[in-house]
């Protein structure tokens, strides 16, 4: 097998609208690497994507223009990147979002191919052609490099809002349009419907300033304070798992290891405990204020400011004062 | 409806440390439980067995101890379990347990529905799911947030990061779950008693017809090359006043300082 000297990135379109994350996966290669790095671009026949994905800078985008893949499920993306590899060759990476849809697509894809994965990396360096992993694990409380010496393409998904996307101008770009992928239907799913909810968690991933509560201020006058308090801050509210039993949040609020990893300039924690579940999400966050009752809550140590007292009271307060 | 539930067995707790003279992960006094999401999972596997008829059989790939996780999997309502167990199987990573899960599948014969949980909490790949498909060349819906079974079908909701979707699949599938799906139900005095009449079997590596390159670590692309524990530099916190109006007017005034707040807030 030859190997090809590229690192491959899959674009996550949501509905003909590309997720973010490819873009600082885009970045990110660039900047660790001086090989081309090659943009995986499926769209509908008149869909003009490639013009928003060429500001990011990637040396080349290969391009298939498919009205059914776009929609096609994990069995069908999988067989049609195969095909890609079949036709371009095997690139020496191959790197997707570590989204519900990059962490689905890849593995399966790992498996047609027999090579490695490594999962929602924090971290992506090479070391001459190969690329070190950094995961983490056990709750974020481990962090493990890892690394594929013998396989290719060298595979890892990589979790959103972790890395900084930046536009570049990149003349030497190609685009490169594929046809007759001929990839393999599936008839045994069918997708009936796809909506755009109303909320989606890029609001929250990609918000400057986040109002979160916890269980210690799950009261409805509560909410409400927290929700005005969001609304002065121009803030988006966020949650602890706890408050997801209520209808108005769900997932798509939810900071945490199993939520929205979020990254804001300000985090003001209401109520929250601080299980690492939950502080797994906010490493990133850059000035973290925290309410508790309790002075000696975990969540404290992870924060910039705090306050030992009622969430309800300081909430009040510093909305009255904004 | 022929269900496989996979089931992995966790430390008890995610709070782990490193051992400073081997460099692995400290295991002492961990007790294991199963896997959250995997509970999740046997419970979609029961409601549908409730709701459509059909045998729920669990699995797990581990050494022998694992046994009890098997156990209590039956004082929970499944029908039996397989325990795959065999030095060669140590060290494998997501691509070799996918594979010999997969093989056991094949096995049973005539599996429906393989269930599994989103992801584990110890490595938390969520990786041998969609891996298992592949290799079973069956369709896979992952995150699955809702299940309802009809005769030869599934309906199922999940969300994907910026979209929900709705899907009808036919069987056989390969379904992993989240743990908003279903709330896991308890087991009583008398399940636990009837459990012990339950069977568990043993597969060993010679009777799964494995190609022993793709097994345990010689079938593992992936190689852990160190292991740390972060120390989060904890962040120094600054107490802010007790009184509220005062702490809250301190707060704004540090936050202006630090061009985090602006004139206009
Ligand atoms: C596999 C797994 C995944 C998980 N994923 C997530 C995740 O992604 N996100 C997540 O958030 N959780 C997650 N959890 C749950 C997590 O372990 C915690 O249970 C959860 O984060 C606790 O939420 P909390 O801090 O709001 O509630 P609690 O832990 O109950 O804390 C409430 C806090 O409020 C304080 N308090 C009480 N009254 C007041 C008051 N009047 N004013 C101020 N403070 C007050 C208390 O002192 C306490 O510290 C997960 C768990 C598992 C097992
Ligand atoms: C710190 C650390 C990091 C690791 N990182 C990676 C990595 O990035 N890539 C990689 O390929 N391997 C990795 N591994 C190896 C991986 O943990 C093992 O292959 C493990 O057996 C399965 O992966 P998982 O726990 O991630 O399972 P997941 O894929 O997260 O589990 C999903 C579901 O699969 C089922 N399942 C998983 N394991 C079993 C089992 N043994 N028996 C029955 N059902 C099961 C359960 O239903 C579970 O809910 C790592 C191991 C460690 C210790």
């Amino acid at each position: 097998m030859t190997v090809i000297k590229e690192n491959w990135v899959f674009v996550e379109t949501d509905l003909n609208k590309i997720n973010p994350v490819t873009y600082e996966l885009i970045t990110k290669m660039k900047q660790i690497s001086h090989d081309p790095v090659v943009a995986i671009l499926i769209e509908k026949s008149d869909a003009n994507l490639e013009t928003e994905l060429s500001e990011y800078g990637p040396d080349k985008i290969l391009l298939v223009k498919d009205d059914e893949l776009v929609d096609g499920d994990d069995l069908e993306l999988t067989d049609a990147l195969n095909k890609l590899i079949q036709k371009q060759g095997t690139p020496n990476t191959f790197i997707f979002p570590a989204t519900v849809v990059g962490r689905s697509v890849a593995p399966r894809l790992q498996a047609r191919l027999r090579t490695g994965l490594t999962a929602d990396c924090l971290d992506l360096k090479f070391e001459d052609d190969l690329l070190v992993q950094t995961k983490p694990s056990y709750g974020d409380n481990i962090m493990c490099e890892i690394t594929i010496p013998n396989h290719h393409p060298q595979m890892a998904t990589a979790r959103p809002n972790v890395f900084t996307a930046e536009k570049e101008n990149n003349p030497a770009l190609k685009i490169e349009e594929i046809d007759n992928l001929e990839w393999e239907k599936d008839t045994k799913l069918q997708i009936k419907s796809q909506v755009l909810p109303l909320k989606t968690s890029n609001d929250i991933a990609k918000a400057q300033r986040i109002v979160a509560l916890g269980r210690g201020d799950k009261t409805e006058a509560g909410i409400g304070i927290a929700n005005n308090l969001a609304k002065k801050l121009h803030a988006t509210v966020g949650v602890t798992r706890p408050l997801t039993d209520l209808d108005q949040y769900t997932i798509t609020e939810q900071i945490g290891q199993s939520g929205q990893t979020v990254a804001p300039d300000l985090l003001i924690n209401l109520g929250i405990s601080g299980a690492v579940q939950y502080t797994a999400g906010i490493s990133n966050a850059k000035i973290v204020v925290s309410v508790n009752t309790d002075e000696n809550a975990q969540i404290f140590k992870y924060s910039d400011y705090y306050f030992v007292g009622n969430a309800l009271e300081f909430s009040k307060a510093l909305e009255a004062i904004l | 409806m022929k269900i496989v539930v996979c089931i992995k067995q966790v430390p008890e707790t995610t709070n782990v440390k490193i051992n400073e003279k081997t460099k692995n992960i400290d295991r002492r006094g961990l007790g294991g439980v199963i896997n959250s999401y995997d509970l999740h999972a046997l419970e979609t596997a029961l409601e549908i067995k409730r709701n459509v008829g059909g045998e729920v059989i669990t699995m797990t790939m581990g050494p022998d101890d694992f046994a009890v996780s098997l156990r209590e999997t039956l004082a929970l309502g499944a029908d039996s379990s397989i325990l795959l167990s065999d030095r060669a199987f140590a060290g494998a990573d997501t691509l070799a347990t996918g594979y010999v899960l997969g093989k056991a599948i094949k096995k049973i014969g005539d599996v429906d529905l393989v269930l599994l949980g989103q992801q584990s909490v110890d490595a938390d790949t969520g990786q041998v799911g969609p891996i298992m498909a592949e290799l079973l060349q069956i369709p896979q819906v992952t995150y699955a947030n809702e299940v309802i079974a009809e005769n030869n079908s599934l309906l199922i909701k999940r969300n994907l990061d910026n979209v929900a979707q709705e899907i009808t699949a036919q069987l056989p599938l390969l379904l992993t779950v989240t743990d908003t799906i279903n709330q896991p139900q308890y087991t009583n005095v008398v399940e636990i008693t009837k459990s012990f009449a339950k069977p568990i079997t043993t597969w060993h590596a010679s009777e799964l017809q494995l190609d022993d390159s793709r097994v345990g670590q010689a079938g593992s692309p992936t190689i852990v090359r160190s292991i740390s524990s972060p120390e989060k530099a904890a962040k120094v916190g600054h107490k802010l006043t007790n009184d509220p109006r005062e702490a809250a007017a301190e707060l704004v005034a540090i936050l202006k300082k630090q061009n985090i707040l602006t004139e206009e807030d």
